[in-house]
């Protein structure tokens, strides 16, 4: 029972990270009704920003994590203009296939100005958790787990209480409508870059310390992020934090009780359950009858 | 089920000659690249660069058929490529097979993966597709790093034997080569043929209008599995002849990264023609040669061209010498000789009206909207049906229920008595129901001949699939219409007015019992009106039955027998267009009630 | 000096000249009918003055503007408000939200004033007031044009540009949604209104224009127009009826 327990709690943790990255893909969807095959790599990009900025340079963290924060969202608002903006009215496809490459470009970009080794950041919290009967609550876990919650809360917030939450609303719903009506469409489509890769770096940033930081953590996240919002119901903003944590949760237990070199397998054969006998997930609609 | 359609009997001279040297252009250039290994020395450095360049270019191949041809993604070309070199290896290494059953296990392998995998996905395309042919892709990697009983996990297998064929072995490695090439040239070959097969225009018409696609009779779903086996199947070709060529193969060949340079090598190359193929491939694999500074950064490299290419050059660098080619020496416009007029409808008797279509109690919902709301009607044969409504009255939402692209909330629908209601389109298209959209959706990377005979390969024809009667009952259908002299243009370049045409050939060709047209006069000025009145007058002196929905009530006037007018989803009036035109709820609908005070 | 101007436009849909060289103007105070069948132009029209496609050729002119390069943001803060066909409520947002939105182009205002104009409109259509916080695509067609007007009209607009407002909604509703539209005209917003149904508009309108395949083929008072042949023809055929 309390190695159930602790997977729960460890499934959680992990679950969440897919959570965060489930979100961005989510987001950028809602507004650009195309999938970012480079989520992930924001993830990457911010823990290696970290490794970069407090162990090479020794900064401390609570200047190395907004420092990385702000350079994300400079950065989602560069990938919005390189790699979606001139492909924007081409059909999903071709994006697609641009994200691969933008992926492609940045891991491998990483790799050749860091070299494959993978590295280690310290954890943030100088005491390492604690105990409650036979269940150990990793400090590191422990944050990963508030932050974000403290993060889907805000972005509640933000969505239904202010103006400019809104408009992105809008944009995402109606594009054509919300220009009409004086939102400046292409803003808010930046902004959802900009707050995606922010959203990633984070995710990024909090795990970095309990994984290796190595050039491909990114699209493995990412993967299983993406197969996470499916499950929750593609396009679904509480789909994809519920399909993150779901995911997280079975993927533990499955590498606990079935078989560890098999693990992320386990994400993948969920998937594929998922769209083939449910391609809606848990909370979509039904996927859309031809027009 | 692959026919290949024969050069046209009328075709003139010149143009055969230019085919007939062009191929004898093939055969000279293929026997002398399979030739050139048996007899000019070369380093084992590059003999092994070429047979890499070979057995990539069979794998990417299969990705000009199916993201080429057919429009799917598919990012697990890696893994089938894989199953390939696998089967190969372990075959001959651990089961003691020789090559041969062992290739041809890889290549079954590898179909049946992607006919799972295909039959699983694509319903649903797009986005789903990608990722669940990562997944597999990833799941694939892990299969052969970590069943180390099976697989040997990532010290890989070495010691794979070379093919023997009656006694001589393949074990010289430029034999080897030379044997790859020819494999190469063969595949080349097929799947540059396949484009003008049935089968090929199905893909093409897939890709480039899915929904016009199975109106015209493709059943698309099929048509993609099959594309997606076939690349599958091409992926393990090639890979068991790598691995037969490098005789040691690793897990690490076959990973994601791999997927992404064969996308590559098809994007940059020009995806849609096995020549891309080649021209990609081949600067892929040699260029990293020639740039070997950036030996640790070429997939950075890769990653930046893919997307520079999405942006500038989507058609590859093959497709961009073709468009070049077509704006410096344009087709052509052919001369046409006689053709045998279009047999419209069989056994219909021109007395005949009975009923050909039946609608009852139709309703389709969308949510708390009743677009259709209990619409009955009834299309006699031999006759022009009109359906008109004001904006709005549920009109194009019918005819797109009566086409099987929406499924009726309520109500059913007979057709020859027989009921049609949960019928997919392509199967009403077998059954003799045709119809054309009134945003003309013709496939637009074909020409216009090609279109119409799509439209003719409808399943249930009559005319034998790969003969020259399809063709000829095509340009019958072309010559209907006025439009035979357009034949080879594209479709692109053609006027709107002549669009609409060509996209009523292409229905006519599928010689339709019932004809449905969706605003057929939309967008045409009053000359090409009067024409369109004109043909629908014509069709329907040859027994055809056509159900059309249009605006314009004086073109309506000229041609209809009998007018349905529509009003929020419902059948408001019903019978002969004096009737009808006078009821005093049809004005209502159409203009309002109060007569105008002037305002102050 | 008029409000609006167009001089020979010309709009392209790909190969298809939707606008034909269409010149019409609107004065200020005016209700302008815009008449025609559907596949006339009257919607090109509208979607171009709004900026959502740019002329191919021709002039237009907003209180002596050019706005024939603008976007639609910039055209609506010059005081053009578009209510486009089907009403297009934003469905996962409330009445009140999508009535707020309406408010984006007023850049100076505070949220405090943009709410307080919200009560206003839903003073202005009662019957929105007590669905202000359903969300939009549960609301019924009638429902979704109130919310459209009154969203468009948040922008405090110079000129309502309204597209077919009466589209699948029952008689009686366009009868009280034409009473509104005159309603709005006396605030002091001119209004240039595109519809099919012809009686109606032209039962409130000043002045009107006929459509046909991009081109203009009559214009003039409600009277002359509806005793005109070409409208007549334009939607019940060549002939006469009756």
């Amino acid at each position: 029972m309390g190695i159930a327990l602790q997977l729960l709690f460890t499934g959680l943790g992990v679950g969440s990270i897919y959570a965060l990255v489930a979100l961005g893909f989510v987001l950028i969807y809602r507004a650009t009704n195309v999938v970012n095959f480079a989520q992930g790599d924001f993830a990457m990009l911010g823990a290696f920003s970290m490794v970069v900025l407090c162990v090479d340079l020794q900064l401390p963290y609570w200047l190395g994590i907004p420092i990385t924060l702000v350079a994300m969202l400079v950065f989602g608002a560069l990938f919005n203009f390189a790699v979606y903006y001139p492909l924007r009215n081409r059909g999903f496809q071709p994006v697609i296939i641009s994200t691969i490459g933008a992926s492609i470009l940045l891991e491998n970009g990483v790799l050749a100005a860091y070299g494959p080794r993978p590295q280690t950041l310290p954890s943030f919290c100088s005491f390492p958790g604690f105990s409650i009967g036979p269940v150990f609550f990793d400090s590191q876990y422990l944050l990963i787990l508030g932050v974000t919650m403290l993060m889907v809360t805000l972005q509640f917030l933000f969505f239904e209480r202010t103006l400019l939450g809104k408009k992105m609303q809008a944009t995402s719903q109606d594009k054509e409508m919300a220009s009409l009506l004086g939102i400046p469409v292409a803003l808010m489509i930046v902004l959802t870059f900009m707050y995606s890769s922010a959203l990633g770096a984070l995710a990024g940033i909090l795990v970095a310390p309990v994984l290796f930081v190595s050039v491909g953590m990114g699209s493995s996240i990412a993967l299983k992020a993406f197969a996470a919002s499916i499950v929750g119901g593609f396009g679904d903003v509480t789909g994809a934090i519920v399909g993150g944590l779901a995911l997280g949760v079975v993927e533990t237990f499955g590498a606990a009780y079935i078989s560890v070199p098999y693990k992320d397998a386990f994400a993948f054969i969920l998937l594929v359950v998922f769209l083939l006998f449910r391609p809606q997930g848990l909370f979509g609609e039904k996927v859309a009858e031809k027009a | 089920m692959i026919g290949i359609v024969p050069n046209a009997a009328h075709k003139p001279a010149a143009e055969r000659r230019t085919n007939r040297g062009r191929g004898l252009l093939f055969v000279v250039t293929a026997t002398m690249t399979v030739v050139a290994p048996l007899l000019l020395p070369m380093s084992a450095y590059y003999l092994n660069l070429l047979m890499q360049a070979s057995t990539y270019a069979v794998a990417v191949l299969g990705l000009t058929i199916v993201l080429g041809y057919t429009g799917q993604i598919n990012l697990a070309q890696a893994a089938f490529f894989g199953l390939g070199a696998y089967s190969v290896a372990l075959g001959t290494v651990s089961f003691g097979l020789p090559f041969w059953p062992a290739l041809f296990a890889g290549i079954g392998i590898a179909s049946i993966a992607g006919v799972v995998l295909g039959l699983a996905s694509l319903r649903l395309g797009g986005h789903y597709l990608a990722v669940v042919t990562i997944s597999f892709q990833q799941i694939l990697t892990l299969v052969l790093s970590n069943w180390i009983s099976l697989t040997r996990g990532p010290d890989g297998i070495p010691g794979i034997a070379r093919p023997i064929v009656f006694g001589f072995s393949f074990a010289d490695s430029g034999a080897y080569l030379a044997f790859c090439v020819g494999v190469l040239w063969v595949v080349g070959i097929c799947v540059g043929r396949l484009k003008h097969t049935k089968l090929g225009r199905a893909m093409q018409a897939v890709r480039d209008n899915e929904l016009a696609a199975g109106v015209v009779g493709v059943d698309t779903y099929r048509t993609k599995v099959i594309a997606f086996t076939l690349c599958a199947l091409l992926g393990g070709l090639g890979g068991g002849l790598f691995a037969g060529g490098f005789t040691y193969i690793s897990p690490d060949q076959f990973s994601f990264a791999e997927s992404v340079v064969f996308l590559t090598m098809a994007l940059l190359g020009g995806v849609r023609s096995p020549c891309g193929t080649a021209v990609g491939t081949a600067l892929l694999i040699l260029l990293p040669e020639w740039l070997r500074f950036l030996k640790t950064t070429y997939l950075a490299v890769y990653g930046g061209a893919v997307i520079l290419i999405m942006v500038f050059m989507p058609e590859g660098i093959w497709g961009f010498l073709q468009t070049l080619r077509r704006l410096l020496w344009p087709p052509a416009v052919l001369p046409f000789g006689q053709v045998a007029p279009l047999p419209l409808t069989t056994q219909v008797a021109r007395e005949d009206d009975s009923i050909i279509l039946q609608v009852n109690q139709l309703s389709k919902h969308f949510g708390g909207l009743k677009a259709v709301d209990e619409a009955e009607l009834s299309v006699r044969r031999n006759t022009v049906h009109a359906l008109v409504g004001p904006n709005g009255s549920g009109k194009t939402t019918l005819l797109n229920v009566l086409s099987g692209i929406y499924k009726p909330t309520k109500g059913r629908l007979f057709f020859e008595d027989q009921p049609v209601t949960r019928l997919l389109p392509h199967e009403r298209t077998g059954r003799g129901i045709g119809r054309t959209f009134q945003n003309v959706r013709l496939f637009k990377s074909m020409s216009v001949l090609e279109n119409t005979i799509i439209g003719a390969e409808r399943p249930g024809n009559g005319v034998a699939v790969g003969s020259s009667g399809v063709e000829q009952h095509a340009l019958a259908a072309l010559d209907f219409v006025r439009l035979a002299e357009f034949r080879g243009v594209a479709v692109q370049s053609l006027s709107y007015g002549h669009q609409r045409l060509a996209e009523i050939a292409r229905a006519l060709a599928g010689s339709p019992k019932l004809l449905l047209l969706d605003e057929p006069g939309a967008g045409l000025n009053t000359v090409e009106k009067s024409e369109l009145v004109q043909l629908l007058k014509r069709l329907k002196g040859h027994g055809l039955t056509i159900l059309v929905i249009d605006h314009d009530m004086s073109l309506v006037e000229q041609v209809a027998d009998r007018i349905t007018v529509l009003n929020f989803g419902r059948c408001i009036a019903d019978g002969p267009p004096a009737e009808v035109l006078r009821n005093p709820e049809v004005m209502t609908a159409y203009l309002g009630n109060a007569k105008p005070h002037v305002a102050t | 000096m008029s409000l609006l101007e167009l001089e020979n436009v010309v709009v392209a849909h790909g190969k298809v000249e939707a606008l034909k060289g269409v010149t019409l103007r609107v004065e200020q105070g005016e209700i302008v009918v815009l008449l025609g069948s559907n596949g006339a132009g009257k919607s090109t029209t509208l979607r171009t003055i709004s900026g959502l496609i740019h002329p191919l050729s021709g002039t237009m002119h907003f209180l002596d503007r050019p706005i024939d390069r603008l976007s639609p943001e910039a055209i609506v803060k010059l005081g053009v408000a578009h209510v486009p066909e089907r009403r297009r409520v934003f469905p996962g947002l409330t009445v009140r939200e999508n009535i707020l939105l309406g408010g984006s182009s007023r850049v100076e205002a505070s949220r405090r004033e943009l709410e307080t104009d919200v009560d206003q409109m839903l003073a202005v259509f009662p019957e929105l007031k007590p669905f202000a916080n359903v969300l939009g695509w549960k609301l019924s067609g009638g429902q979704q044009q109130m919310v459209a007007i009154a969203r468009g009209l948040m922008a405090h607009p110079k000129l309502l540009l309204l597209d077919e407002p009466s589209l699948g909604l029952a008689p009686l509703i366009v009868q009280q949604l034409f009473q509104t539209i005159t309603g709005i005209r006396g605030q002091g917003t001119t209004v240039l209104l595109v519809e099919q149904n012809a009686h109606m508009a032209l039962s409130i309108g000043d002045r009107g224009y006929v459509l046909e395949t991009g081109r203009l083929v009559a214009e003039g008072n409600p009277e002359a127009l509806w005793n005109n042949d070409e409208v007549r023809a334009a939607y019940l055929g060549g002939r006469k009826t009756g």
